[in-house]
């Protein structure tokens, strides 16, 4: 694509989540929303073929309704309150269709069955953009409106989320649709704590983030798609098979890695709330997700995956840029013992 | 403390920045010398703990585990000498990095004071170790063994994380040295049933109990050596330290609660001896007579007398120089038949005489020959347990007879009778071995010169 135009679209998708993010007037939020959806379009669209079409399609149609039962949302809470300003949401049936529409747009379930056929369809650097800043719009209006959420649909949602997010990535070894599992699981445990504590969803948003891009850029690296791909790192960069291991162990909440900080912290904002069961509920069920990346780690680092002779001498013709790779892997790694310094994050 | 911890994570630029045929020896000297600091805190001068700081304690329970963690890393160091020898400059360091990240954590484990911090560094113990196992084990059967290691501690461990933390929010703090003070009685109702099922499964599950044990025969026989002597020396008894730590906070519902584990503990003892007999894979054997082993601690912890504490004790320690010590012997065949079968290898006395002297050694020991402290661990949780309840003796009795046979059949089988045909070429033993036999044995027959240091806080 023309540099330029791409800077241009790659700017509006920036502009939108930032309208979305900074305004104060519901309308300007929805003027965000589709702002960012218009704009990103082309960019899953990079490569031009009917698989990548197929996944724009998908993904413009679930957020286009997503937007529109936002719109209704908005509409009835100005019917309630006479005013535009976002607040909390002065009605119960518009908080609970906003949250079904913020539910949309972030993949929670039940309308998860968007996140993993989108995020297969495109490529690696879209799916990146995709699963790391399309979720920061949604989830900052969540934050907003939180006082307001029905906690009954946000809790179910959650741990429904928790449990497709974990179940469905057993049975994959695409890694773009490993990744979007792991992003549904993510949702859930991110909205499950939203009601009680607003600023730990912030918390697991960044370091979810962090890991993703890691593990993104590390995909990226390797140019791997799928997890056979994937197990011939250890002949092209053999250190990039232990940065795998260690951010993989780190996505699945293994103390002592920073992945294991956010959990933690819901766990106890939950138990403090009086909810055991929901917590160890939630805990055990992130163990599927632990399942697939040791799967993953296991053919990658860990073994050395059957291949056929020709795959031992791979070569590589020019090494991809990787953009801060390296302090990406220290911070989704190491960050557990500065727990402490949560407390700027409120 | 931290003249523990500190030396003990630069082992590992040590390790990357020695030179290549200095690596195992800078390791081996500098941590023999790092174990050398730890025997200091077995002077315990009062009944109170030594308290070095807010964050890390020793007090004469957690001291013996801990001189016994330092002492181990130089033993597995000798020990992993041989099967790394043609790996790599860099995937030997690679293996020492792992075993030294493994002792720092499992260091700051057994000195922490805050129970979360003592949580998260148990968790944290299991990664190097997922990674040792799944590695360098040798077989295909070590992929299993790693994530049946790592499910099962994992599945065990979460609930006692929510418990740890809504117990902190019933009392304010988590801190060891407060709630040993602090203690009230756990008011009786089905809440608290679950808060001390959710306290006592995670140690449960790392002891092992009989009915969950079964990640413990694969683990062990799949781990390389190194990973072999560190799990059977010192993470099954991150169990044992935990149940005796967190038990303090837990009554009265311990006095019911107990029975359904102390039955499964009582009856698996018997069962994992009985199947020690039937082996034919020589890890198998160790690995099953330390559930067995382990199966006697747990039912000294749950009993909670003074003797029984000082009999679990005792026999944690004892056993993991046993244990650790049985699979260095096992190594020893298996690097030269390159089988754990153990007909494949027998006869062994004819030809290792000195060999043949270290496998008598341990397997008397094992089988808890007065008078090394086996027996003085096994004596104290027998008596304890006769006390609690006269019937028990039967079945300690059966166990004691069991495990006699059981340890006199391997030692039998592999030292004993003819040797086979295909095994006289076999290499002779090397000096590296027989120091790591005599590095085993001799801590344990001098302990039971003076067993009160490792006889723990009720003495």
């Amino acid at each position: 694509m023309n540099p330029l135009i791409f800077t241009t679209i790659l700017m509006t998708v920036l502009l939108g989540t930032m309208i979305v993010m900074m305004s104060s007037h519901w309308l300007m939020i929805w003027i965000g929303f589709e702002m960012n959806l218009l704009a990103i379009i082309p960019i899953l669209m990079k490569k031009y073929n009917p698989r990548t079409m197929e996944a724009s399609t998908k993904y413009f149609l679930t957020q286009a309704t997503a937007s529109m039962l936002l719109m209704m949302a908005i509409i009835i809470n100005l019917m309630h309150s006479g005013q535009w300003t976002i607040m909390k949401v002065f009605n119960p049936t518009a908080s609970i269709i906003m949250t079904s529409a913020l539910a949309m747009k972030l993949g929670l379930t039940p309308f998860h069955f968007w996140v993993p056929e989108v995020t297969q369809g495109i490529s690696l650097t879209s799916g990146l953009i995709l699963l790391t800043w399309q979720k920061l719009a949604p989830m900052s209006i969540l934050y907003q409106i939180s006082p307001s959420i029905n906690l009954n649909i946000l809790l179910t949602m959650a741990v429904l989320s928790i449990l497709v997010g974990g179940w469905g990535g057993l049975n994959q070894t695409q890694l773009r649709k490993i990744m979007a599992y792991s992003s549904i699981a993510h949702m859930g445990w991110m909205t499950a704590v939203l009601a009680y504590n607003p600023t730990l969803t912030m918390l697991n948003m960044l370091i979810y983030i962090m890991m993703t891009l890691t593990m993104f850029m590390l995909f990226i690296h390797s140019s791997s798609t799928t997890t056979l791909s994937l197990s011939h790192t250890w002949n092209k960069t053999p250190l990039t098979t232990t940065l795998i291991l260690i951010t993989l162990l780190s996505m699945g909440g293994l103390p002592p890695l920073s992945g294991f900080m956010p959990k933690w912290m819901i766990i106890q904002e939950l138990t403090k709330n009086s909810s055991i069961i929901l917590p160890t509920l939630m805990a055990i069920m992130a163990l599927l997700n632990l399942y697939f990346y040791m799967r993953l780690t296991y053919s990658t680092s860990l073994t050395m995956f059957p291949s056929t002779n020709n795959m031992k001498m791979k070569w590589q013709f020019e090494t991809k840029r990787i953009t801060l790779l390296p302090p990406l892997i220290v911070m989704s790694s190491l960050l557990l013992p500065l727990t402490p310094m949560l407390s700027i994050l409120d | 403390m931290l003249k523990i911890i500190i030396p003990t994570i630069m082992l590992m630029p040590l390790t990357w920045l020695s030179k290549k045929n200095m690596i195992w020896i800078n390791t081996t000297t500098y941590s023999l010398l790092i174990s050398l600091i730890s025997l200091s805190l077995l002077n315990q001068p009062s009944n109170n703990s030594l308290n070095f700081s807010l964050m890390f304690f020793s007090d004469p329970l957690s001291a013996p585990l801990l001189v016994l963690t330092t002492w181990l890393l130089p033993l597995m160091l000798m020990a992993s000498q041989h099967h790394l020898s043609k790996e790599p400059l860099i995937r030997k360091k690679l293996y020492i990095t792992m075993l030294t990240m493994l002792q720092t954590f499992l260091i700051m484990t057994f000195t922490a004071t805050e129970l979360i911090s003592f949580y998260i560094l148990f968790e944290a113990t299991l990664v190097p170790t997922l990674i040792i196992i799944t590695r360098w084990g040798n077989q295909t059967e070590r992929l299993n063994a790693g994530l049946y290691f790592l499910f099962y501690t994992l599945m065990g461990s979460l609930p006692l994380l929510v418990a740890l933390i809504s117990i902190q929010n019933l009392t304010g703090s988590l801190n060891f040295l407060l709630i040993q003070y602090w203690n009230q009685a756990l008011p009786d109702s089905w809440s608290n049933i679950f808060l001390w099922l959710a306290c006592m499964m995670a140690f449960m599950v790392k002891m092992p109990l009989y009915g969950l044990h079964l990640w413990l025969p694969k683990a062990h026989v799949e781990a390389p050596i190194a990973g072999s002597m560190v799990m059977a020396a010192i993470l099954l008894k991150l169990g044992g330290y935990g149940m005796l730590r967190i038990t303090t906070m837990l009554n009265p519902q311990t006095s019911f609660m107990a029975y359904p584990f102390l039955m499964l503990s009582l009856w698996g003892m018997i069962m994992t001896s009985s199947i020690c007999l039937r082996q034919t894979d020589l890890k198998s054997l160790i690995a099953y007579s330390s559930v067995s082993h382990m199966a006697l601690v747990i039912v000294a912890v749950l009993i909670q007398t003074p003797w029984s504490y000082m009999g679990a004790t005792a026999l944690m320690i004892a056993h993991g120089l046993t244990s650790s010590m049985l699979f260095c012997l096992a190594n020893s065949n298996y690097e030269r038949t390159h089988s754990r079968t153990m007909i494949l290898a027998r006869g062994l006395q004819t030809l290792l005489p000195l060999m043949a002297a270290w496998w008598l050694l341990a397997s008397l020991t094992n089988l808890a020959l007065p008078p090394s402290i086996n027996l003085i661990g096994e004596l104290f949780v027998v008596m304890s347990s006769f006390s609690w309840s006269n019937i028990t003796i039967i079945l300690m009795g059966a166990n004691i007879t069991i495990t006699a046979l059981y340890s006199l059949y391997m030692l039998i089988t592999t030292q004993r009778g003819k040797y086979t045909h295909h095994i006289n070429s076999i290499k002779p033993s090397f000096t590296r071995e027989n120091a790591l036999m005599a590095l085993h044995m001799t801590p344990l027959l001098l302990l039971s010169l003076n067993p009160k240091i490792i006889l723990g806080f009720t003495y």
